[in-house]
């Protein structure tokens, strides 16, 4: 047997296939997260609209305030391939129930009904 | 396949001998009396020889050799337009002489023949010979139609007049295939173009459409089509599809307004589309301007964004100095990030229409007065027969003539409308008998309507979409004319017209599949999408006046039908025998059906109408919307009206609140590329999105759920609730 060089070259490497980290997904479980559309909600409270007279203005706010909070829930992807993704998520089962959750709040008489 | 000396070809060296042995025998230039051609001693059998090359070699085994072989031997530019050219004009009576020419042509028909990409039956050697063949095509028709010495589709022509003299009873096969061969050999001349994302390297001039045109008017071919057509059904029958065809490669695409426009006109409209496309590159570069660097590149400016949370982004560049947007913008402009995407199967085997064609100004002299003498001999004769012939399904009916046959109709009613309110502006000739509704009249009968329901729900359900866009066209010119005919003033013409619409909407089933084809748009393409948009405009405009008009407007359902069949039955005897049943029936029974029926109509139209209300249909006419930047007034005009009728009509508005409709409409007035100022419809549009934007601010305000829900697509009861405050009484089903 020969000896070792002591470079290491005849040492067996070990190749093993790690595991791929897996695609951030903007999906129905981080738009139901804490920084997904209960954020959006507490962030509604701060949103000022000036109203009549200021359509343009107020619609530019309205889309800035939009695409902050995309930026922050899902930085990557861009405005309006975020919003895509948000709306194609928007008929999945979970997000389907809390939507209606949502607007059952919003409702006086019928929410309290159920209540 | 190794040649003598090493280097291999391409085609079967044998092929190739084979050929052009023939070739030099076929004839050629004498050096004597200046170079005229002299035809070899067995010219006829020669040329018999190379068709026979073509059908057995070719065609039976799916190969491209043979006639690579002769593009390479210069067989039609060399030899068959030189021999042709030796069959002078007034010498008909040789027989020798018609039958090489009529042999000239029978080998120039194969060669010239449309090549199709049909996957199934595509073999390698399609692959390797098309590319030259399609611009070997190219050349030929070049040749062909600027031959200097002989008119050559002249001669085509006359090849077939032994044939076409003769009743069309008396005519053997033999005659009728000489008129079909001649009717393909110009089909072939009008439909040859370059191939698509090729560059032709020739002189463009020489085989565009205006060179096509000149050509077919030049050699008297016009006269020609005018006569197969005004004659179709008596002399001719089963040529019908092909004289279409012929018209069809001539005109489409061509620009009906611009072709019926004078030549001053044109100057002039020309004048304008350059002075408003100059307009509009000088606005872009001022927007841009606004926004560029006013110092060098490397400058080197960097902001920091405040944001909630206590959290910063840093932006570089002097022009985030300036206000949120652009800071916004540029922010998302910085991502690179792009979503998988599915990419689209791309539809290669189905050639288009091709690009829009331009025309000069003799060529579209040529067309146009070609096309009104169309309009008042060929245009009833020939669609009623193809009509009839699409309906029987004859066997030389192929699947793209439907197609065909919806666009020209289509075509040829924008052209007879626009004739009519030129010779309106111009001259105020009352009762000219010549351009009245009877030109088209054969169009519009019910028979038509038949197969027009029977091709759009066949389209539909076969996934044909080329077939659905021209259908479509075909319905919205249709609805159109009508319409006019209806606004004539003549007692006559509005009495029919009124027969025809109810008749058009009188089918439910039509409506329905209106309604859907809007609703499942999906990556059909442009001009689907254009012609889709445009027949719900039309269709729901002219829909609401005709049923405003008539308050006992009928639908037949086929619900309906089957639950009160007695009362549908006696409606229908009612409508039938018109007024004077009613005033002879004595039933109150059947006034009262009548009724019933009258009001369920009127209540209609807004039942109708909501169907054009889902977020499909929505989603289709927003998805047309992105392409405002390259859309002309009408089309415009046709998304405003639907956004107008959608949001204030039928209070609907909330369909309309999702993020990225509202972006996408707050850019058309004030982003980065906006809808140039100058134009119309300007004005009309940034009225629409204010209100539109304030309707959205004050929903905002009274249902603060609506912030989350603007991020989805909305269901027709949660959009209901969110627009009204309360449930939808939904009615219990019986």
């Amino acid at each position: 047997k020969e000896p070792d060089s002591g470079l290491g070259i005849e040492e067996e490497v070990s190749v093993q296939k790690r595991v791929r980290v897996p695609n951030v997904k903007l999906d129905e479980e981080r738009l139901l997260g804490p920084a997904g559309i209960p954020k959006l909600r507490r962030r509604a409270f701060g949103l000022k609209l000036k109203g009549k007279g200021h359509e343009f203005s107020d619609a530019s706010r309205l889309l800035s305030f939009y695409q902050l909070w995309l930026d922050d829930l899902f930085p990557k992807a861009r405005f309006l391939d975020a919003l895509a993704m948000v709306e194609k998520a928007g008929h999945k089962k979970a997000l389907v129930s809390a939507r209606s959750e949502w607007i059952n709040e919003g409702r006086p008489k019928a929410g309290n009904d159920d209540d | 396949m190794e040649l003598g000396d090493g280097t291999t070809d391409i085609v079967h060296p044998e092929v190739r001998a084979h050929i052009s042995s023939l070739v030099a025998a076929l004839g050629g230039a004498s050096t004597e009396d200046d170079g005229r051609y002299h035809l070899g001693d067995d010219a006829l059998e020669v040329l018999r020889d190379i068709k026979r090359w073509i059908r057995f070699y070719d065609e039976k085994t799916n190969r491209m050799d043979v006639a690579r072989c002769i593009h390479e031997a210069n067989l039609i530019e060399g030899d068959l337009l030189p021999i042709l050219a030796t069959w002078p004009e007034n010498a008909t009576d040789s027989k020798y002489k018609s039958r090489i020419a009529l042999s000239c042509f029978e080998i120039m028909v194969p060669l010239t023949w449309p090549m199709e990409r049909d996957k199934e039956r595509m073999t390698v050697n399609h692959h390797r010979h098309m590319p030259v063949l399609e611009l070997a095509q190219v050349q030929y028709k070049r040749a062909i139609i600027n031959f200097d010495e002989a008119r050559i589709l002249h001669a085509a022509v006359r090849t077939a007049l032994p044939s076409l003299a003769l009743p069309a009873g008396d005519r053997a096969a033999r005659d009728q295939g000489i008129i079909k061969l001649v009717l393909f050999f110009l089909r072939n001349m009008a439909m040859i173009a370059p191939p698509p994302n090729v560059q032709y390297e020739g002189d463009e001039t020489q085989i565009s459409r205006s060179a096509t045109i000149d050509a077919f008017s030049y050699q008297d071919i016009f006269l020609f089509l005018l006569t197969l057509a005004s004659n179709m059904g008596e002399d001719f029958r089963t040529e019908d599809t092909s004289v279409m065809e012929i018209i069809f490669h001539l005109i489409k695409r061509v620009d009906i307004d611009k072709l019926f426009m004078t030549e001053q006109q044109v100057h002039k409209a020309k004048a304008n589309e350059l002075a408003s496309l100059m307009n509009k590159e000088s606005a872009m570069h001022k927007a841009y301007a606004r926004n560029g660097p006013t110092r060098h590149n490397r400058f080197g400016t960097m902001i920091w964004v405040k944001r909630e949370d206590g959290k910063m982004s840093s932006l570089s560049g002097q022009d985030v100095l300036g206000d949120a947007s652009t800071r916004n913008l540029k922010m998302d402009n910085n991502k690179v990030f792009k979503p998988p995407r599915r990419t689209r199967k791309e539809n290669k085997d189905e050639r288009d229409l091709g690009p829009p064609a331009k025309l000069n100004a003799r060529a579209a002299g040529q067309l146009r007065s070609f096309v009104e003498e169309f309009l008042d001999s060929g245009f009833n004769p020939l669609f009623s027969h193809v009509r009839k012939t699409i309906d029987r399904e004859a066997s030389h009916v192929m699947q793209y003539h439907r197609r065909q046959f919806f666009y020209l109709v289509a075509w040829f009613l924008e052209a007879e409308r626009t004739r009519k309110k030129l010779k309106k502006g111009s001259s105020n000739k009352a009762d000219d008998e010549v351009s009245s509704f009877s030109l088209v009249a054969g169009v519009l009968n019910q028979e038509m309507f038949i197969t027009l329901n029977k091709a759009m729900h066949e389209a539909y359900e076969y996934k044909d979409w080329h077939e659905l866009a021209a259908v479509m066209r075909c319905f919205t010119q249709i609805l159109l004319t009508v319409q006019e005919m209806s606004e004539s003033g003549r007692e006559d013409d509005e009495e029919i017209a009124e027969n025809v619409l109810s008749r058009l909407f009188y089918e439910e089933s039509t409506h329905d599949t209106i309604a859907n084809i809007i609703r499942t748009y999906k990556d059909q393409g442009f001009y689907y999408l254009d012609a889709a948009t445009e027949l719900v405009h039309h269709f729901l405009r002219i829909l609401e006046a005709y049923s405003k008009q008539n308050a006992d407007m009928q639908v037949r359902s086929r619900k309906r039908t089957r639950q009160k069949k007695n009362k549908e039955q006696q409606l229908q005897q009612g409508t039938e025998d018109g007024a004077l049943a009613e005033e002879n029936d004595d039933s109150a029974n059947d006034e009262e059906a009548t009724e019933r029926t009258s009001k369920e109509r009127k209540f209609d139209f807004q039942r109708f109408a909501a169907r054009f209300s889902p977020q499909g249909v929505v989603d289709t006419f927003v998805k047309f919307t992105r392409f405002y930047r390259d859309m002309d007034d009408t089309q415009l005009k046709r998304v405003h009206r639907y956004f107008y009728r959608l949001a204030f009509k039928q209070e609907m508005s909330v369909m309309l609140f999702r993020v990225d409709i509202i972006h996408l409409l707050y850019n058309m007035i004030k982003g980065p590329e906006p809808l140039d100022k100058s134009s119309s419809m300007y004005k009309d549009w940034e009225e629409l999105v204010k209100q539109i934007l304030r309707k959205c601010f004050k929903k905002i305000e009274q249902r603060p759920e609506l912030i989350i829900e603007m991020l989805f697509s909305k269901l027709q009861s949660t959009a209901f609730f969110l627009e009204y405050g309360y449930e939808k009484q939904t009615t219990s089903k019986k």
